[in-house]
């Protein structure tokens, strides 16, 4: 029996146990929308890839998820190698970090304070003469283009980014940055030879983290979005507890399509990181 | 022509500590000068600032005859070569060696697959770091440092984590290499042989100072001070003004009117080059000696015996 002579085995026996409840919602959720009563369908994901409700949902949600991904990593990434040295300290550490303490929908909520058509920023302006009334102030909440999303996950995310990149800012030996200027190399090469290869695989890591929360969650869209187009979580709400119950296999053929595209997304960063040149990055045995 | 590196009045200071003080010399093409002294001298800044990345309090640092004392690290026409060796580890042995050549606008695969064959990495050239073994990984740094073909290379102890062994064979194969190439080098240490073995002329380094400049020959027969005559290690300080070479110094009662002696403690006997040396505390003048042993000794008590005559001064001009 050499399958249970290997330890990862065992090793995998706790993480199977804690999988079990969001495996069986999964799986279930998976039955459900193939079952077509008395026979298996592929029905409701022919009618998804017909809908233009959903085809509209899911291109806004990778479109605004990958937007407010991308910027909070490069946010996260200028923050952290600006100011790593302050960060190592205490305060100006809980000052970044304070944004991930609150929920995001007081988060979501802060933001629609901040920057409604009515809200601080549009008062200030006003008052300091800059727009005649808040009217002339842009839409950036329960906006179409999903700014107001982008903005309040932004916001959220970049804490977490910074995070995830100290340690690894930490570890860089400051000897690498007098080799490059040895070598003759600039700014710009000290950042692609020595900070790029430590940060990038953390980077990806990090990538999958927020880009599969954000796709995923609900109540900042539903807080912060339009009716049209909207967040594929939205949707699917919508139609889970929608008026009639013929539409909820649409709501778990929509959510197991999210599932599959972030199973995509996770296998194409692991199958990156597990190239030799990054596992050699992470000093492992190759 | 003017000289390939020429130092003037070097001085740093951190804080309060000054740990440069007012350094000077020059180096021609093709020169190398083995700077020697204890470690946490400044040996280790002096290169720093030779290399651009602390500037000098003061003083002045010319290559060929252009001032390049404010000139910044990668403008320099001056490699580093560290104590660690700081290798790329998402880089190939071949990929960490092109990289600097690379950088340095000297990019030649002829020259890269030449200076793989000649330090033994062909065969490793596609391993990366985590798979070759420290030696290995040194020597891929030297190789690095030397694809850049720079006028100045600058040697930070950087055979200091290798074995006895490799640690031979590489000296001479840098030595070779520079000498082929007319590279001019700065090399540091705090061992005396590899300082003779690198280095055209000797610099010991004490005190934010050169204590002596010279050929290994010259600083061995005339030794400047104490410091000297101590820390190579061929002869016995008796004073801060004289010593005698250890030569001279023996452990057999001498028939001369004019000698004197020492009583010392022989704490143990090693063995190098085929010959036993007695380590030997002198209590008289509270130091400690290594002298080659002629024949075995028994008990722990001896007597130095010096002439008169064997005993010299400081800068003076005997021998």
């Amino acid at each position: 029996m050499k399958l249970f002579n290997n330890k990862s085995v065992y090793l995998l026996i706790p993480a199977l146990l804690f999988l079990t409840l969001p495996l069986y919602g999964f799986f279930s959720a998976i039955f459900q929308s193939l079952s077509g009563g008395d026979r298996w369908t592929f029905e409701y994901y022919l009618d998804l890839l017909e809908s233009t409700r959903f085809l509209s949902s899911i291109w806004f949600s990778i479109r605004t998820t990958l937007i407010a991904t991308i910027v909070s990593l490069i946010i996260g990434v200028l923050i952290t190698r600006s100011f790593y040295p302050y960060l190592e300290h205490h305060v100006p550490r809980l000052l970044v970090w304070l944004p991930m303490l609150f929920p995001h929908f007081v988060w979501g909520y802060m933001i629609i304070l901040l920057l409604s058509e009515t809200g601080l920023a549009a008062q200030l302006l006003v008052e300091a003469g800059v727009l005649q009334n808040s009217s002339a102030f842009p839409i950036w909440t329960r906006d179409p283009q999903g700014i107001g999303i982008i903005v309040t996950y932004v916001w959220k995310e970049v804490p977490f980014v910074i995070l995830m990149l100290l340690p690894v800012y930490g570890s860089i030996k400051p000897g690498y940055y007098d080799l490059v200027k040895t070598l003759g190399g600039s700014k710009f090469r000290q950042f692609t030879a020595i900070e790029w290869p430590a940060i990038f695989p953390v980077l990806i890591e990090t990538a999958l983290i927020v880009f599969s929360f954000t796709i995923s969650a609900y109540e900042v869209p539903a807080l912060m979005g339009t009716t049209f187009p909207e967040m594929i979580s939205v949707l699917s709400y919508e139609w889970f507890y929608g008026s009639g119950w013929e539409d909820r296999p649409m709501s778990f053929a929509a959510m197991v399509s999210l599932s599959l595209l972030i199973l995509a997304f996770s296998a194409a960063g692991f199958s990156i990181l597990q190239k030799k040149r990054w596992r050699a990055m992470r000093g492992r045995s190759i | 022509m003017s000289h390939t590196l020429d130092v003037q009045h070097l001085s740093k200071q951190f804080n309060q500590d000054l740990i440069l003080s007012d350094l000077a010399f020059q180096l021609k093409r093709g020169e190398i000068l083995s700077i020697v002294g204890p470690s946490g001298s400044g040996k280790t800044t002096l290169l720093r600032i030779l290399a651009g990345l602390e500037s000098p309090s003061q003083g002045s640092i010319h290559m060929y005859g252009k001032e390049i004392t404010f000139q910044k690290a990668n403008r320099r026409d001056i490699s580093l070569v560290f104590q660690q060796p700081l290798l790329f580890p998402h880089m190939t042995v071949q990929e960490n060696i092109t990289y600097g050549a690379k950088l340095a606008g000297k990019k030649n695969n002829h020259k890269i697959s030449e200076l793989l064959k000649s330090t033994g990495l062909d065969r490793f050239k596609s391993y990366f770091p985590s798979e070759i073994s420290g030696g290995q990984q040194q020597r891929v740094a030297l190789a690095r440092a030397m694809a850049t073909e720079p006028e100045i290379i600058l040697f930070d102890e950087p055979f200091s984590s290798l074995d006895p062994k490799l640690r031979q064979q590489i000296r001479y194969w840098v030595r070779d290499f520079l000498v082929n190439q007319s590279i001019t080098g700065v090399f540091v240490t705090h061992d005396t042989e590899e300082a003779m073995i690198m280095g055209d002329r000797l610099a010991l380094f004490h005190e934010g100072k050169f204590q002596q400049i010279d050929q290994a020959e010259v600083i061995h027969k005339h030794p400047a001070n104490s410091f000297v005559a101590d820390f190579l290690g061929g002869h016995l300080v008796i004073d801060e003004q004289n010593y005698v070479p250890l030569k001279e110094c023996s452990l057999d009662p001498i028939n001369e009117q004019e000698a004197r002696s020492y009583n010392g403690v022989l704490q143990h006997i090693t063995y190098q080059n085929g010959q036993a040396v007695g380590h030997i505390f002198l209590e008289d003048l509270d130091h400690k000696i290594s002298l080659p042993l002629e024949k075995p000794i028994s008990g722990e008590e001896v007597t130095l015996y010096i002439k008169e005559s064997s005993i010299r001064t400081f800068g003076g001009s005997s021998l």
